[in-house]
């Protein structure tokens, strides 16, 4: 465990120079120039010796690998970063193979330290597999996990000041190996490049350019998307959601006619689905592209890196990912090379938890919003579940309480504290004074009038203005031809058993209503009859005695016999 | 858009028509010419005084003329969007589009004259009105015969006056080479469309609607356009297939430029249909007796069968077929439903025109087939002969080499 605090200590010493060191590990892409251009900093002298002791300690570290039991987590981790350096090296391959066993077993200790990272052995087993397992993609997880557990360590350690030479540990530094970003000249290099890689067999690979290079995706082998079936999908779904929506609103929860049409009528119905369509695709093709594209990213290990700046700008670049079960670190650098790269860097990912979540003021914002969020609903849910003696709130109390006298409120200025006033006694408004029984209540004597009074006109006139009467206010119940069928009933009928209390408006050809005297008509129309509202304030004495006449006319008709008819049109009715 | 993905006309791409034209002037003009006068010998056996002649001639015309239409707006769009992807096949189109000249000697012949000698034509609903007939005596200085030929007329010379500018002036660039050219054009085009739908729509006014002049829907002419535009990708989709059987065009015109192609023809199916239940919906649930008058044979006699034709052949099938990016990339499924809507425009003029003729239920008649046959074949034949003196491709194009190397991505 020595080796393991010694490794504490050096991480913490050299933390501060992070940016120095990521510099100073970049690999040159076999060019001098500009390792010297890049080597300006003070470490990096330490990036060259780096790669030196790399070599050197990456083999024992290998053999090490075997004998888990001593692999400590400072050297198992360079080799972890290091042996991909020589991958290539047989002895290193030779070894990896021969641990497959040991190393999936390792593996599920690598699982255990997950769970626990003071267990400190378990911990050193793990590391020691994935230095292992370079070769080996079944292992694949173990070994990053492995290097998580690691990792926290010079994270934790991070506080310490000062600087150290010491480059060999920059893995550490830096975090785990996410990848190798290689940059190409144009975007036809890029094009070839691409193929290349493709045909090399990697998958977890991307290239990044300035602008959507024409030809890029059969070059790397993407396959075409499946984005218009999800559209398809969404959308036929969009489709069959809104007419069912139509359906369950207009036609089953609330059935409502609308200007005459079914209650489920297809026509009506076909703008509202067409958009519920449109809305469902264009949701699925904006989301699902957003989706397919791993959006929104931001931020990418690339980051990090300044080269990359310039894939906004003019530089075309390949990254591929440590993650990729083909990645070997040497071959694919040499590969790159290979393949014209100008410049190719490898690139660590840190996985320090402090830096990987969100700042405590954001996440401290979100959670605050999220709350206040619910409060509105706490609101409503609490006042549909509680009762309340308190008056409502008003939000405009100037429009809610105006300064003015209302039918039946009270009133402070006048010594009965009425608003309303009595008209001075003894008086009756002109034209109010309906003293004429007759006309105004359909009694006669005392009886219901048999007659219509003296200033009703029987006429044809007469017998016109009830029809159109009796159309606006007594045919939606009673129906055009009086026998208690108006739409309203038809309407009751339909909705059946949903109304509760419906009668059927009365027959008027029924012998009781046949018999009335009009004067019992009319006081019926006045004031309305069991579930009938009264239509003295609707319709004036004159008409309502018209609607007598009319509806007296209507039963003449229903029973009519021959001699009802006219001399001359009875040769008609005979044929 | 990379300029490295500008190409070259292949060397030895064929352009000319050469022999080919007269091949097929060989077949169209006897079979066009046999077809109309068979046409006009079964209208006179039909009996009923060219009543039913004179309809199918409409038909006829109006299905044939959506296609150089359509064409028209395609040659007037290109410019106005400074389009990349069609130069290659915009020579095609225009060449298609002389079959305005063909289509206004037999309007001339079919329509005009007989109407300006005396007959009613298709549209003794107005020319032979009662006079008690007040909606039609109220329309009468809209709809009386000699104002009526004059714009008939009048359509065809602006139509054929802008084609044959648009045509000329793409021709001289083939010789000049000239930038300018395709700069002047698209100045042009932006006025010229303006013109385009306006005439296009009174046209529609005037050919189709006026035979019932009861009856009237503003939306009538751009229901008119979007059968014509779809026509033309139709045709031209067909044309360039036969081109390439027959050798020419073989290396300019790819896959890309019949996926593009097949496309627009999916935008217009749904764009007809889209008009189509516009003007449906609002007679439908207005419900006023004047405007639901024209829908009723149409819904509720014999002629309902052909409604529901239209409803799943104009839209339904075509719609989910030409969804697919497969159907529009290959030749043969491009092919049938290229096709089938160039029958489905006939059967659209064969709707609005002949529940007319005969309101109580459908009916059909030989003569139908034979006249639209016949005024086609007679247009192809026209068609094929102008071709002879062009070239299939605008080979000094600016925008060519894009257009040659284009891609859909």
């Amino acid at each position: 465990m020595s080796k393991r605090k010694k490794n504490k200590a050096k991480s913490s010493q050299s933390a501060p120079a992070k940016t120095a060191k990521a510099d100073a590990n970049e690999v040159k892409a076999s060019e001098a120039e500009s390792a010297e251009v890049e080597s300006k900093d003070a470490e990096a002298a330490a990036a060259e010796s780096e790669d030196a002791e790399a070599a050197e300690e990456s083999e024992p570290v290998s053999a090490k690998a075997d004998d888990a039991d001593d692999a400590d987590a400072n050297d198992a981790d360079d080799s972890d970063a290091d042996a991909d350096a020589d991958a290539d090296d047989s002895d290193a391959d030779a070894d990896a193979e021969s641990d497959d066993s040991d190393a999936d077993a390792d593996a599920d200790d690598a699982d255990d330290a997950d769970a626990d990272d003071s267990d400190a052995d378990d911990e050193s087993e793990s590391v020691a597999a994935s230095a292992a397992d370079d070769s080996d993609a079944d292992a694949d997880d173990s070994d990053s996990d492995a290097d998580d557990d690691d990792a926290d360590e010079p994270a934790a350690a991070a506080g310490g000041a000062g600087r150290s030479g010491s480059a060999d540990l920059d893995a550490h530094e830096d975090g785990e190996l996410y990848g190798l970003l290689a940059e190409f000249k144009t975007p036809g290099e890029l094009i070839a490049a691409a193929e290349k890689i493709r045909d090399a067999g990697y998958t977890r690979w991307d290239c990044y350019s300035p602008f959507p290079v024409h030809g890029i995706d059969p070059a790397m082998g993407i396959k075409r998307t499946i984005l218009p079936v999800i559209v398809l999908v969404v959308g036929i779904s969009g489709l069959i959601g809104g007419l069912l929506l139509q359906w369950y609103t207009n036609a089953f929860d609330w059935p409502w006619i609308v200007s005459g049409k079914p209650f489920f009528s297809l026509p009506a119905n076909i703008p509202i689905t067409f958009e519920t369509t449109i809305l469902a695709s264009v949701f699925a093709s904006f989301f699902g592209m957003w989706g397919l594209n791993k959006l929104p990213q931001h931020w990418h290990p690339f980051f990090s890196k300044d080269r990359f700046r310039k894939a906004s700008d003019d530089g075309f670049f390949v990254g591929i990912e440590a993650a990729d079960g083909k990645f070997q670190r040497g071959k694919t650098q040499a590969l790159l090379e290979e393949l014209g790269a100008t410049a190719v860097e490898t690139c660590y990912v840190s996985t320090d938890p402090r830096r990987l979540s969100l700042p405590k003021p954001v996440v401290g914002f979100i959670i605050v919003s999220l709350a206040v969020a619910l409060v509105p609903f706490a609101l409503v849910a609490k006042a549909r579940t509680s009762k309340s003696e308190q008056p409502r709130w008003h939000i405009f109390p100037d429009m809610d309480f105006q300064p003015k006298g209302t039918a039946q409120a009270k009133s402070d200025l006048f010594a009965d504290g009425r608003v309303s006033r009595m008209p001075v006694a003894g008086t009756v408004a002109r034209g109010h004074l309906k003293a004429d029984d007759h006309f105004y209540r359909g009694i006669d004597g005392g009886q219901w009038a048999t007659s219509f009074p003296a200033g009703f006109e029987v006429s044809m006139e007469a017998v016109e203005e009830g029809r159109k009467q009796y159309g606006i206010f007594c045919q939606p119940c009673h129906g055009a031809v009086g026998q208690g069928d108006g739409m309203v009933h038809r309407r009751a009928s339909q909705l059946g058993r949903n109304v509760r209390g419906w009668v059927q408006p009365t027959n008027l050809h029924q012998g009781t209503i046949v018999r009335q005297p009009h004067g019992q008509l009319f006081n019926t129309i006045t004031h309305g009859i069991r579930t009938m509202p009264g239509y003295a304030s609707q319709i004036p004495e004159a008409d309502r005695w018209s609607i007598v006449l009319y509806v007296r006319a209507l039963q003449r008709s229903q029973n009519a016999n021959i001699n009802d008819v006219p001399n001359d049109a009875r040769s008609q009715i005979r044929q | 858009m990379s300029a490295a993905h500008d190409a070259e006309l292949h060397p030895n791409e064929d352009i000319k028509m050469g022999p080919l034209s007269m091949r097929v002037q060989w077949i169209a003009w006897p079979l066009g010419f046999a077809l109309l006068g068979l046409t006009v010998f079964l209208g006179s056996a039909h009996g009923d005084h060219f009543h039913r002649f004179f309809s199918s001639y409409l038909v006829a015309l109006t299905t044939v003329l959506a296609i150089p239409l359509g064409g028209m707006f395609f040659v007037i769009l290109q410019p106005l969007t400074r389009s990349r992807w069609s130069p290659v096949v915009r020579r095609v189109v225009e060449i298609i589009n002389t079959a305005l000249f063909p289509l206004f000697l037999l309007a001339l012949g079919g329509i005009v004259i007989p109407m300006l000698m005396g007959s009613a034509g298709p549209y003794h609903h107005w020319v032979d009105a009662p006079a008690t007939d007040h909606l039609v005596h109220e329309k009468h200085a809209w709809l009386n015969v000699p104002f009526f030929c004059a714009r008939i007329v009048g359509y065809f010379l602006v139509w054929i006056g802008i084609t044959t500018y648009f045509r000329r002036k793409s021709v001289q660039q083939d010789e000049s080479g000239d930038h300018a050219i395709s700069e002047h054009l698209r100045v042009v085009s932006a006025p010229c469309m303006i013109i385009y739908a306006l005439t296009v729509c009174f046209a529609a006014f005037d050919l189709l609607m006026s035979v019932d002049p009861h009856w009237f829907s503003t939306i009538f002419g751009v229901y008119y356009f979007a059968g014509c535009a779809m026509s033309i990708f139709a045709a031209l989709a067909l044309v360039l297939m036969f081109l390439q059987r027959s050798g020419k065009l073989v290396h300019s015109v790819t896959t890309e430029h019949y996926h593009d192609i097949g496309k627009l023809m999916f935008a217009f199916v749904f764009f007809w249909s889209y008009i189509a239940f516009s003007q449906f919906m609002l007679i439908w649930y207005a419900n006023i007796p004047e405007e639901t008058v024209w829908y009723q044979p149409r819904m509720f006699t014999s002629w309902a069968d052909l409604s529901y034709v239209l409803l799943l052949g104009h839209f339904v099938v075509p719609f989910f077929f030409l969804l697919s990016r497969w159907t529009k990339r290959y030749r043969a499924p491009l092919a049938l439903f290229a096709g089938w809507l160039l029958i489905m425009q006939f059967a659209d003029m064969f709707w609005l025109v002949m529940p007319e003729l005969t309101p109580e239920g459908a009916s059909f008649a030989f003569m139908d087939v034979t006249a639209v046959l016949g005024v086609l074949f007679v247009c192809i034949a026209w068609v094929a002969a102008s071709a002879r003196k062009y070239n299939l491709v605008p080979v000094k194009d600016p925008l060519l080499g894009v257009s040659l190397g284009f891609e859909n991505y």
